[in-house]
């Protein structure tokens, strides 16, 4: 699903701050990869580069097939669209756009009708629980509810790969917890691969395999707590 | 020492925000100039119409007198015996239509060759000139000497000849001198030449008459002697004044002009106004963490608010000195415009004059600019300084969204909009126009305080609406402005303000344009019209009675009647006196007249024992059926009672209607203006028409028109009227646009985290540019909107105030909502326009860096 070979980041013209150095990263179709490693390490930066939001200074980053480099800006953006969900630390929701309109928003950007994107996005969020918040605005939801939707709006175009960028890091344990079960669930459900970046050891224990960064390389590679999801 | 510090930190921001400094510094330098334009060129035409007075008079001290129809040559005889006169000299002035067409209008001057050169003095050029004395040689039949301007253009030598279309027809003039182009000669453009003042009277149909003397006094007799002298002994209608008072009393003439340019000169300052509060506001925001900063080590209230002030000044003299220098480029085009409408619609003659730099209207330009910049940041900085400096250091994603005003702001709005309603719609056409202006200040005071609120329940709307048409984009770039009232309604205020000036002016003139429609159609309901002038009629070019009479004789017309329309003196004003054949008036037009029973007003009209007066002449004057108008004729005081009140839009000042032989008879003047000529029935008007043309052609300088040629030329003076003020609109819409290319630059900043989410879960950069380009296309849907709504209640105070106390007009109120609809498209196109810049900026964003963004 995600192959990197020899990527490197720099950033900065004179004083040049290498965020990725070299890295090579294989992520099967279905996998549950965790990155962690600390502040720095380029854990974002690799998550913005198999997205398309950035990229990269050499090498290359194949996602589902495609060359990223080889896409146009538009290209990759569509590709984001269908391929690829987003899950942030700030949930990074709409304060203007209700719970309903928020998670339908992925699909209203495709084109497609609004009363097919109304259905498709309650239908979400009655499976991650907020059925009776589809007409919220995001400040008016907790933060576990917050990231909820935010997982739903991520998972309503049947997404092939699941990118979380600390899902947990603004909740409490809790809550977290919760979270992390949601997500588990909707995996299972869904089949898609998982790739999140964390630095929370609990929240990597969820996965099948666990790549500490330091320093913009891969330092060490792991098998999560729970094993491969394969296997359960 | 603090401010300094301050300051430091305001120009700082200027450098980050430089697209902001420079959109409000150019909005504020735009209605500066607009306002100093209209100003200097105001002055330029009074200074011009001054001038051309003056430049007339020569060495006169004192010149004589009675309105346009002249004095009779005995009035000459009677000053030249008063005691301290010791030259009095008749002069006779009139535009002439050259065989040149437009370019070739000729100022003759007639004059007394014997001793004028005493009053005048003409600069001959003696290299061109071959006889000894040319004015002296003018006394021939047939002379006329030309100003060396005129004569180059036309390559007119001595002894050429020229033709100039005379009241008798057209008359051929042999050239017998060229003097130079100062002084005298650089009159009217240097358009001028001299003949002899009793060939004037011939070939101008001036019969016996002059129109006005002009005299010096003996150096030991004081002026104010001679003048009193002189009124003495002249009958009541004969003026005697200065030649520079008489050239400031054509200010008066002119006076509604001026007013309803000076109004539409505010608007784009009014606009600019709008946008500084704006660009405040908007700095306010982006330093909302600085300025808790700020408060959190010790900057007090004040001193914030001091800051933002400064910034307004200087924004001010900035924008003020820029806009004066643009104003002074543009004041030279506005005055010549300006020129041609006093010339079209009053039928004044001006000499173009250079713009000089006027430091008074420096100042007061320079002032309202800096005033305009401090109004407009007041609200802005007051709000910055009551800031709660904790919530201000706060995150800027944990800050609230913005409250609109509160239920108590939004009764005072709805207050002040009522009474000032009210007070238009209800208050006595006496009350003034300065209390009016106040008025109507209130009702957009009190708009502006409802903005924020009618912003958002306009947004709340639309969203639906935009939500279909344009999907989420829509649905999001309509939530910028449901989230953002104030900041989106300074700018929907802009826009307000600029299109309620363009929807009133068009209600205004559509009213106008139904007015004159039943006007005519009452009124002027002959088949035909033959007028001296392509404009609303010349001062000093009359037709002979003669014409009329050649008219009658054509096969298939019915009826001819001789019009003489000119202005009388009354009470310090200038109303216009129309002199017609009553009996043929009354026949089509007396259902139009209001008083008398019929019989009464057949019967003692056209005998002369009474006038009718014009609705705004009885409005201004306080006249009505009954009561009696007392003029001043050359022949001695003639009193009237008036019989009857009819709409009349000739004259702003009003008009009294009296039978033709009546005015002959007190003014010795039978000249004519206009022939309207009625047809037999079947009679083709078509036919007739190409008859009187092909019978006046070469010989008399006729205009013919149809009854519905002559509503379109009319509706043609009308729009020429109005046209600098359409001009100054535009410049208030552009300024608007500023406005909306602030405030969109301001969302894409304010939204990029937004449009970084947008792009992160898959928004297209071409949906990023239509959401930035439908929040443009929301706020101009909105800001139409707005602008409908406020010229609602300005057309009321255009009609029903402004109307009546300039002019006694009662305009029907007429809202024009195809022209609401029409603007809609270009209004959009301009915003899309306004918006690409911020748009395209929203598009280069970096999405890694706006999700990041704090």
């Amino acid at each position: 699903m995600v192959q990197l070979t020899n990527v490197s980041k720099n950033y900065g013209n004179k004083r040049k701050v290498r965020a990725l150095r070299d890295v090579e990263l294989h992520v099967a179709s279905g996998e549950r990869v965790a990155l962690v490693g600390p502040s720095g390490s380029g854990k974002s930066t690799l998550l913005n580069l198999i997205c398309g939001l950035d990229e990269p200074t050499t090498g290359t980053v194949i996602v589902a097939g495609a060359v990223l480099s080889e896409l146009s800006d538009d290209a990759r953006t569509r590709m984001r669209r269908e391929k690829i969900g987003m899950i942030f630390q700030t949930f990074n929701l709409l304060p203007t756009l209700t719970a309903l309109e928020n998670v339908g928003l992925p699909l209203r950007l495709q084109g497609i009708a609004k009363r097919e994107t109304e259905r498709r996005a309650f239908s979400m969020l009655e499976r991650v629980g907020l059925k009776e918040r589809a007409t919220h605005r995001p400040d008016e939801l907790s933060g576990g509810e917050s990231q909820r939707l935010a997982i739903a709006r991520a998972l309503v175009f049947n997404p092939s790969l699941l990118l979380g960028d600390e899902p947990t890091g603004n909740l409490d344990s809790a809550t977290g917890e919760e979270i992390l079960g949601l997500l588990d669930e909707l995996h299972r459900e869904q089949r898609c691969t998982l790739l999140l970046v964390t630095h929370n050891a609990s929240v990597a224990g969820y996965c099948d395999r666990i790549l500490t960064l330091r320093d913009g390389q891969i330092i060490k590679e792991e098998r999560g707590e729970r094993g491969p999801a394969e296997s359960r | 020492m603090m401010f300094p510090a301050l300051l430091l930190i305001t120009l700082r921001q200027w450098r980050t925000h430089k697209l902001r400094l420079a959109l409000t510094t150019l909005s504020i330098a735009l209605g500066v100039a607009v306002f100093f334009a209209i100003r200097t060129g105001n002055s330029i035409l009074l200074d011009s119409l001054k001038s051309t007075v003056e430049r007339l008079a020569g060495k006169a001290t004192l010149q004589v007198t009675a309105g346009e129809s002249g004095l009779p040559e005995e009035v000459l005889e009677t000053v030249r015996a008063t005691p301290g006169v010791r030259i009095a000299q008749p002069v006779i002035e009139v535009i002439a239509d050259t065989s040149f067409g437009d370019e070739g209008r000729l100022l003759v001057l007639g004059v007394d060759t014997t001793g004028d050169r005493e009053l005048r003095d003409y600069e001959f050029d003696r290299s061109r000139t071959e006889i000894a004395d040319p004015l002296l040689f003018l006394a021939q039949p047939n002379s006329i000497l030309l100003s060396r301007a005129f004569a180059e253009r036309h390559s007119l030598r001595l002894g050429d000849r020229l033709a100039l279309f005379a009241s008798e027809g057209r008359r051929e003039f042999t050239v017998r001198g060229v003097f130079q182009p100062v002084g005298l000669g650089a009159v009217f453009g240097g358009n001028i030449a001299v003949m002899d003042v009793y060939s004037a009277q011939l070939v101008f149909n001036r019969g016996h008459n002059f129109d006005r003397i002009d005299l010096m006094n003996f150096a030991d007799v004081p002026i104010e002697t001679v003048q009193q002298r002189l009124r003495a002994r002249l009958a009541s209608g004969v003026e005697v004044l200065r030649p520079e008072v008489r050239g400031e009393a054509l200010e008066n003439a002119v006076t509604a002009m001026r007013i309803g340019m000076l109004m539409t000169s505010f608007v784009a300052l009014l606009v600019c106004m709008y946008i500084i509060f704006n660009s405040f506001t908007i700095a306010v925001n982006q330093r909302w963490k600085e300025i808790g900063v700020l408060r959190a080590v010790g900057v007090e209230r004040r001193n914030i608010r001091g800051m933002f002030l400064a910034e307004a000044l200087l924004m001010g003299v900035l924008g003020s000195l820029l806009g004066i220098a643009a104003g002074y480029c543009l004041a030279g085009a506005t005055g010549r415009v300006m020129g041609t409408i006093a010339a079209a619609a009053y039928g004044l003659v001006s000499t173009p004059e250079r713009v000089s730099f006027q430091l008074g209207f420096t100042l007061s330009s320079f002032v309202l600019g800096v005033g305009a910049s401090l109004a407009g940041a007041w609200f802005p900085a007051r709000a910055a300084s009551q800031l709660d400096p904790v919530l201000a250091l706060h995150n800027i994603e944990t800050r609230q969204a913005e409250t609109v005003l509160g239920w108590r702001r939004m009764g005072a709005g709805g207050l002040l909009v009522a009474t000032g309603f009210a007070l238009i719609r209800w208050s006595s056409p006496r009350t003034g126009l300065t209390f009016q202006f106040v008025y109507a200040g209130g009702i957009l005071l009190g708009l502006t305080l409802l903005l924020p609120r009618l912003v958002q329940w306009a947004a709340r709307a639309l969203r639906p609406l935009m939500d279909w048409a344009a999907g989420s984009e829509g649905a999001l770039a309509i939530d910028s402005m449901i989230q953002s009232p104030r900041r989106s309604a300074a700018t929907v205020g802009a826009l307000m303000v600029g299109l309620m000036f363009v929807f009133s002016t068009e209600a205004y003139i559509q009213g106008y344009r139904r007015v004159i429609d039943r006007w005519m159609n009452e009124v002027l309901n002959s088949d035909l019209f033959v007028a001296t002038s392509t404009l609303m009629r010349s001062p000093t070019y009359h037709f002979s009675e003669e014409l009329g009479r050649q008219i009658a004789d054509i096969p298939g017309v019915k009826r001819v009647e001789d019009i003489r329309f000119t202005s009388v003196p009354y009470r310090g004003d200038t109303p216009a006196l129309v002199a017609i054949e009553m009996d043929g008036f009354l026949a089509r037009a007396q259902d139009a007249v209001e008083g008398a029973d019929g019989r009464s007003l057949r019967e003692q009209l056209p005998r002369g024992e009474g006038v009718l007066i014009s609705r705004n002449f009885s409005t201004r004057w306080g006249l009505g059926v009954g009561d009696h108008v007392r003029l001043d004729a050359p022949s001695g005081p003639i009193e009237r009672p008036i019989l009857g009140i009819l709409d009349d839009y000739r004259s702003e000042k009003g008009t009294i209607f009296m039978e033709r032989a009546l005015y002959k008879k007190y003014w010795g003047d039978s000249a004519v203006d206009f022939i309207d000529v009625n047809l037999a029935p079947g009679a083709d008007p078509g036919k007739v028409k190409q008859e009187i043309q092909r019978f006046t052609s070469n010989t008399t300088h006729a205009f013919v028109y149809t009854n519905a040629e002559f509503k379109r030329w009319v509706a043609g003076l009308v729009d020429q009227f109005f046209m600098l003020n359409y001009m100054q609109l535009v410049i208030a819409i552009l300024v608007a646009m500023l406005g909306i290319i602030n405030t969109l630059l301001i969302s894409v900043s304010e939204r990029r985290r937004e449009m970084g989410i947008l792009r992160a879960i898959g928004g297209l950069r071409s949906q990023i540019r239509k959401l930035v380009l439908l929040e443009a296309v929301a706020i101009s849907l909105v800001g139409v909107l707005m602008g409908a709504l406020a010229a609602v209640f300005n057309t009321e105070f255009l009609t029903h105030a402004v109307s009546i106390a300039l002019a006694g007009y009662h305009i029907p109120f007429y809202f024009p909502w195809p022209l609401v609809l029409w603007s809609l498209p270009f209004v959009v196109a301009a915003s899309l326009l306004a918006g690409w810049w911020p748009a395209s900026r929203a598009v280069r964003m970096q999405v890694v860096e706006a999700i990041g963004y704090e």
